[in-house]
Order: structure tokens, then C-alpha cells, then sequence
């Protein structure tokens, strides 16, 4: 069994009196892709900031290959490093062009060197087809440009896994289908990566395993045939309910 | 044409005198405006982070800048500070101090409202890449603050070139006491001389800033 | 904690304002301001105040350089001290607190002597005569301070004799206030007030050169002198203008001074009320 790239164990999250995510472990493996469904508000993102630091945890602990994650660490850019995220607004840095968006942390941050990062970059960008929009500003771009940007500007960090955080739900839906398409290229090629989304085709096309969120914790997990075909649990059944339409006649 | 008096101006020396003083204004005001951008940013950022005792520093500052005309703020610190601790500042010395404290304390209010003004989801992005605190300041939030900043930033130089016809009453002449030394001098020989050394004065000031406003349209058309 | 540290913010704020504040209003240093007439000479430069826009006593020419009754004065007080003279451009609303920080030695710029100035600056022999006159437009001249009714403003510029006068003789009497003789000039000439309050030799002349007005009142009030003013103490230097002032009278030096720089605006016909020789002392 391939280790563990995220290892989730006993995550309590509550911010101020009100609980999040209660008593939650979760481990993804090398290679795997786990999406995370669940009701609105019921902490997916929370989750995914978790792992990030970019909220503070109440109780359990967070590891990436086994290395605990400390909001308080000084290692905590480099922890961060191996956490690639790509948020639901793209989060594009506006004054910078894409290429500059996509160098700055390789360079900067992780001292690479520039032509070494920028070849890959380029190479990148032309795989989800916007190599000539690498000197242009983000505002030149649409959702769905800025998203793909976003997740190659994730993906030369070479961090350990990827984080997704409904990277879909901003976007006009004509411009969907182009952002998914390359998340699933990203699995095809054996990506480690760890999904929030509300696109329930997108789910089972891309998972390996589904893991229903709500109410702080885990309800169910299994893998996306039998989520889709034969859900375990009463709230299962009722969230995959909410995604059909029936016409009374 | 109505008499405006222009011959007063090719007089002597009397138009490199206008620009002497003009010089002398723009000298106080753009060496003050240096000072406050370097000092306001500086103070601005320390303002800007929670629970920071600058905070409260800035907020005294301004109050204090706010409530104090400046001719009361050149005044205190031309004479006041000769009485008080025996100093002898230049008038253009005190004049810089006085806008320098003026200008940093608008500044660092206004830096610290730009950086505030940067969604904070800009930062988690930039350290959710792994950047460190002091470059996620530098490469993300600042540059961004800067940019919201520019417009006010020039309007608080160009009313500074302007403040500096008040540095006359701590006796340093600048340009618009050469014009009325200009007018006294030749109110006979030119009465009207008043209009046309005034509009001359008016077409200086204009063609001093006007660089400055330029350069601000231009820096938002190309930061849009 | 967060409260422990604002309540320091503001403690220190307040604390540097107030303490800078205080330090500043009480006349605190008890070190003479002044430079006496030894440091003077020792420094080979005299700092004069004197005007520079108020034509013809003290005014800068085309050349920029000064000019006028005071500063040819000035020049011959730098001449017979042996030391350079520096003119520093005064206002008449600033001319005492010069004296009274040091920041210039002597005074001359049309400083008419009164006991609440003489309490704060020394002032030496005179060396004019001056009234206080109102100048207003022909359309209505006013030649009595009775004829100003409650709408009617009257010009005076901040710090002159002028106004201390009418607020202590007058107080009835609405004034327009400016920091600069040309502000108050251009006031008058846009008729922003029914009058002009100011020296007597300042409203003659204006009249004399602006069509269209009148000096309705010449005379107001006493006969003042106008005097050169040291810092309050410096007596080595007061003792040597007095000097010098009583024996610049055996070569009519103000007369002299009268003719290359007043005549022009006064005419001759009031040079004798105007010079005062030796202080007025000998005559």
C-alpha cells in the first residue's frame, strides 16, 4: 500500500464557540485523488484551509509525509510548499503578468532557477493552451484562463499534493468543462490530490474515493461507483437527491 | 489687450527671481515629499498590523497634524523650538520638518489604508506558495497598496507645493513673495503689475505639477 | 495586553504633546536669546529684519536686492559696525517673535514704538514720525470713524499698530484681518471692506498712487515714532544704536536717507514732519 502523502488525525476546527470539523481523519495516498462533497457550510474549505495553515486548528494534527504541519513552525513556508492550492477566485496576484504569477514562489521562495522554471512554466501553460497569454496581465483574462493559470502556477511549486477549493464554482459555465478537463489530465497522470467540489459528474469521473462531509464529520466514504450507485447513509442519499430534477406530471 | 503690467517681469532680474522662488518652493516641498513617502510607508506598514502600538502612534500624529494649522506647526517650529530648546533652525529647515510631519503622517495613513484595502485572501494566496511573511509584503500586498495609493499620494505633493506660500511667515521667500515683493516694488511705475505677475505665478505653479499629475494618469491607465 | 498598549500609545502622544507644548509656551529658557554686541562683531555679520514688500521703507528692487528708508539704514548700521549685513524678509505679525528667539539682531522694518510691544522688545531712539490713517474709496470717503456702520468692515494687517488701536479705541468696528500688505491692498481694491486702517504713511501713499481713493482721516489717534527694536536685555547693542543714532544727527543722516528713498512717494513737503534726527532728542 503506497504511503501516505496527507495524513488527517482527530482535526477539531471551531471558530470561536461554534464547531467545524469534529474529531476528523483522512488520509490521502501517493497518487490517489479524494473529492470531498458535502452541503454547503458543512467545512469542506475549512477542511482544505486546515491543511494549509491557513486556519488554526483546535485539536489533532496535520502530516504531510509524515511531517506535522505547526501554524506556529518556522518551517511553515516550507510546509506550505509541499501543499500546492488553487482557490475558488483564482487569486491571480493583478499587478504581476501570468508568467510573473508563475515564477514568483519557484524563484523566489524555493531559489530555483529562473529558465529552469520557466521552461517547465511555459511547457505547462501550453499543455492547458494559454502559452501565449503568459505576458499578459490576469484582468486580460477569463475565469476560466485565470483558473488554468492559477493551477499551473500550483503545480511549479511541485508541491506534494494539490488542493482544490470549488476552483469551478466563480466560473460561467461555458468555461467549466476547460478548468476540469485539466484536473482530470492531472489525475490521469497520477497526481495527489484533494478535491472540494459541487460538480457531481466531475466527482465520479475524477475520484478514487468520495468522502461525504457534513455536520463536522465524516459520513461516508467510498468509491465514487458505489457513492453514486448504492450510497450507504440516509444524508447520502438525501444530498444526491438534491442534484436531480423531477418534473411532476 | 488689458494692461497686466507683464513688463514688470523683464525687468532686472525680476523672472529669474520668480523662478528662484519657485524653486525654493518646489526644493521644500518635493525634498519634504521624499522624506514623507520613505517615512509614511514605514510608519503606514507598522500601523497596519494588528494591535500595533504605531497604530495609536499615527492615530495621535494625525490628530495632532489635523487639528494644528500648518502656519501654527511652522511657527511652533521656527520660533517655538528656538524659545523652547535654544535651536536655530533655517526657516527652510523648519519648513521641511513641519511638511515632513505632516506629509508622513497622511502618508502612513494612506499607505495603511491601501495595505488594508488588499483583500486578505491576496496574502493567503501568496502563502499558500510558500512566500515568506517579509516577501509576501513585499512582491504582494505592497506593490497592490502602492498602486491604490499613487492618486493621493501626488494630490498630497501637489497641496504640499501649494502649503509652501505659508513658509513666507518664518521668512523664507518663495515664489509668491517674490511676486508681491515684485508688486510692492513697482506699484507705481506698474499698478497692474498684480495680474500679470500673479497669472505668471499661476502658469508656474501649473507647470510644476502638472508633471506630477500626468505621471499619476499615467501610472493608474497603466496599472488599471 | 492590547489594552496595556494602547493606553502607553496614548499616554506617550499625549505626554510628548503636552510636554513639547508646555516647554514651548512658558518661556522657558532662561539663556539670554540674544547675541550681544561683542558676539556680533566676533561674527562679522548683523541679521536685520526688515520688510520686503512694503514699498518704500523696505522692498526688494528688480536687481533683488533690498531697498527702502529702513534698509538704507540698515546698511549704514552694517557700514559703521564693520560687519556684514543679513536682511531677513519679516511680516508685521512676526516681527517681535524674531526678537524675542534671537533669530534676528535688530528690527527695522517700520516698527512703531508702543508700551505693549516695549514690554517684550527694547526699542532704541526713533527715527520717524508716524500717525495712523483710513484710506477709502471716493465713492465714500470716510473721514469719521462714526460713520462705519455694523456691515462695514475695516481692513488692518495682523500685528500692526493699526490694530491694536481700533481694537482697544473701537472695538465696535468690524476688521478683515491680512498677514501681508499686498493681501490687504488687493482687498481694498476689491472692495471687500468700506476701509483701510494703517500708518499714515502708508494710506498717503496709497492714495497718492491708486486713482480713486481718498485718506479721509490723516490723523488718528497720538503721534507715534517708529524705532529700531533689539531683544529685550541686549542692552551692549541698544547702547550702541542709541549711540549711533544721536551721532548720525550732526549729518542729517535721516534727511539724506528721506531724499534718495522717500521723496519719491512724499514728496518734500512732509520730510520734516516725517525724519526725526537724533532720536527727536536735540532737536
Amino acid at each position: 500500500m503506497p504511503e501516505a502523502v496527507l495524513k488527517i488525525s482527530h482535526l477539531t476546527k471551531r471558530f470561536d464557540d461554534q464547531t467545524v470539523l469534529d474529531d476528523l481523519s483522512l488520509e490521502v495516498r501517493e497518487g490517489e485523488t479524494v473529492v470531498i462533497v458535502g452541503p454547503s457550510g458543512c467545512g469542506k474549505s475549512t477542511l482544505l484551509r486546515c491543511v494549509n495553515a491557513l486556519e488554526d486548528i483546535q485539536g489533532g494534527e496535520i502530516r504531510i509525509r509524515g511531517e506535522e504541519i505547526r501554524h506556529d513552525g518556522k518551517n511553515l513556508p516550507e510546509m506550505r510548499r509541499k501543499v500546492g492550492m488553487v482557490f475558488q477566485n483564482y487569486e491571480l496576484f493583478p499587478h504581476l503578468t501570468v508568467i510573473e504569477n508563475i515564477l514568483l514562489a519557484p524563484v523566489k521562495a524555493q531559489k530555483r532557477r529562473r529558465e529552469e522554471v520557466r521552461a517547465e512554466a511555459m511547457e505547462l501553460l501550453e499543455r492547458v493552451g494559454l502559452k501565449e497569454k503568459a505576458d499578459s496581465l490576469p484582468r486580460q483574462l477569463s475565469g476560466g484562463q485565470k483558473q488554468r493559470v492559477a493551477i499551473v502556477r500550483a503545480l511549479c511549486v511541485h508541491p506534494d499534493i494539490l488542493l482544490f477549493d470549488e476552483v469551478t464554482a466563480a466560473l460561467d459555465p461555458e468555461m467549466v468543462r476547460e478548468v476540469l478537463d485539466v484536473i482530470i489530465g492531472l489525475a490521469e497522470r497520477g497526481k495527489t490530490m484533494l478535491i472540494v467540489t459541487h460538480e457531481m459528474s466531475f466527482a465520479r469521473a475524477v475520484a478514487d474515493r468520495i468522502i461525504l462531509l457534513s455536520d463536522c464529520r465524516i459520513l461516508e466514504e467510498s468509491s465514487p461507483e458505489e457513492f453514486f450507485t448504492a450510497p450507504k447513509t440516509e444524508q447520502a442519499k438525501k444530498f444526491l437527491q438534491s442534484f436531480e430534477f423531477r418534473r411532476s406530471r | 489687450m488689458p494692461d497686466l503690467g507683464l513688463e514688470v517681469l523683464w525687468k532686472g532680474r525680476n523672472f529669474i527671481r520668480l523662478l528662484e522662488g519657485l524653486w525654493t518652493a518646489l526644493r521644500i516641498s518635493l525634498v519634504s515629499a521624499l522624506i514623507s513617502i520613505l517615512a509614511g510607508i514605514l510608519l503606514g506598514v507598522l500601523a497596519g498590523r494588528k494591535r500595533s502600538v504605531f497604530r495609536f502612534i499615527l492615530r495621535g500624529w494625525l490628530a495632532v497634524i489635523h487639528i494644528m494649522p500648518q502656519m501654527v506647526l511652522l511657527f511652533l517650529m521656527y520660533f517655538g523650538t528656538s524659545r523652547a530648546f535654544g535651536w536655530n533652525l533655517s526657516g527652510e529647515a523648519s519648513a521641511i520638518i513641519v511638511f515632513s510631519l505632516w506629509g508622513t503622517a497622511e502618508m502612513g495613513d494612506l499607505v495603511r489604508g491601501a495595505v488594508g484595502s488588499v483583500p486578505v485572501i491576496q496574502r493567503e494566496s501568496a502563502e499558500a506558495l510558500g512566500l515568506k511573511p517579509p516577501q509576501v509584503y513585499l512582491m504582494i500586498i505592497l506593490p497592490q497598496a502602492v498602486r491604490r495609493l499613487i492618486p493621493q499620494a501626488i494630490n498630497l505633493v501637489t497641496r504640499m507645493i501649494k502649503t509652501t506660500s505659508l513658509v513666507t511667515l518664518i521668512g523664507v521667500v518663495e515664489i509668491l513673495k517674490v511676486a508681491q515683493q515684485i508688486i510692492e516694488a513697482n506699484r507705481r511705475a506698474s499698478p497692474n503689475a498684480a495680474f500679470g505677475v500673479y497669472l505668471t505665478v499661476f502658469v508656474m505653479y501649473y507647470l510644476a505639477c502638472r508633471p506630477l499629475t500626468l505621471m499619476s494618469k499615467q501610472l493608474e491607465k497603466h496599472w488599471r | 495586553m492590547k489594552n496595556i498598549r494602547r493606553f502607553f500609545a496614548a499616554a506617550l502622544v499625549l505626554a510628548l504633546f503636552v510636554s513639547v507644548s508646555v516647554s514651548i509656551s512658558g518661556s522657558a529658557s532662561a539663556d539670554a536669546v540674544y547675541r550681544t554686541l561683542d558676539e556680533i562683531l566676533a561674527d562679522g555679520t548683523v541679521n536685520i529684519g526688515v520688510f520686503s514688500d512694503k514699498y518704500p521703507f523696505g522692498f526688494v528692487d528688480e536687481n533683488g536686492e533690498y531697498q527702502g528708508y529702513d534698509v538704507y539704514f540698515a546698511r549704514r548700521i552694517g557700514e559703521d559696525l564693520g560687519v556684514k549685513v543679513n536682511f531677513v524678509s519679516t511680516e508685521a505679525a512676526n516681527r517681535v517673535e524674531y526678537l524675542e528667539t534671537g533669530k534676528v539682531d535688530i528690527i527695522l522694518a517700520n516698527f512703531t514704538v508702543t508700551p505693549e510691544r516695549a514690554e517684550k522688545v527694547d526699542f532704541a531712539l526713533p527715527y520717524m514720525n508716524v500717525a495712523l490713517g483710513v484710506v477709502s474709496p471716493d465713492s465714500r470717503v470716510i473721514t469719521d470713524l462714526k460713520q462705519l456702520g455694523p456691515e462695514d468692515r475695516v481692513i488692518v494687517i495682523s500685528g500692526t499698530t493699526a490694530e491694536d488701536y481700533l481694537i482697544k479705541n473701537n472695538p465696535e468696528i468690524t476688521l478683515q484681518k491680512y498677514d501681508t500688505y499686498a493681501n490687504a491692498k488687493n482687498a481694498l481694491e476689491n472692495g471687500n471692506a468700506a476701509a483701510w486702517a494703517n500708518d499714515n504713511t502708508e494710506v498717503i501713499a496709497f492714495a497718492l498712487e491708486n486713482e480713486g481713493y481718498t485718506v479721509g482721516i490723516p490723523s488718528l489717534g497720538s503721534q507715534d515714532t517708529i524705532a529700531p527694536a533689539v531683544s529685550k536685555g541686549n542692552e551692549t547693542l541698544l547702547n550702541w544704536l542709541n549711540d549711533e543714532i544721536r551721532a548720525l544727527a550732526g549729518e542729517q543722516f535721516f534727511h539724506k536717507d528721506y531724499e534718495e528713498t522717500l521723496v519719491a512717494v512724499y514728496g518734500l513737503e512732509y520730510e520734516d514732519s516725517l525724519v526725526l534726527e537724533g532720536g527727536g532728542l536735540t532737536e
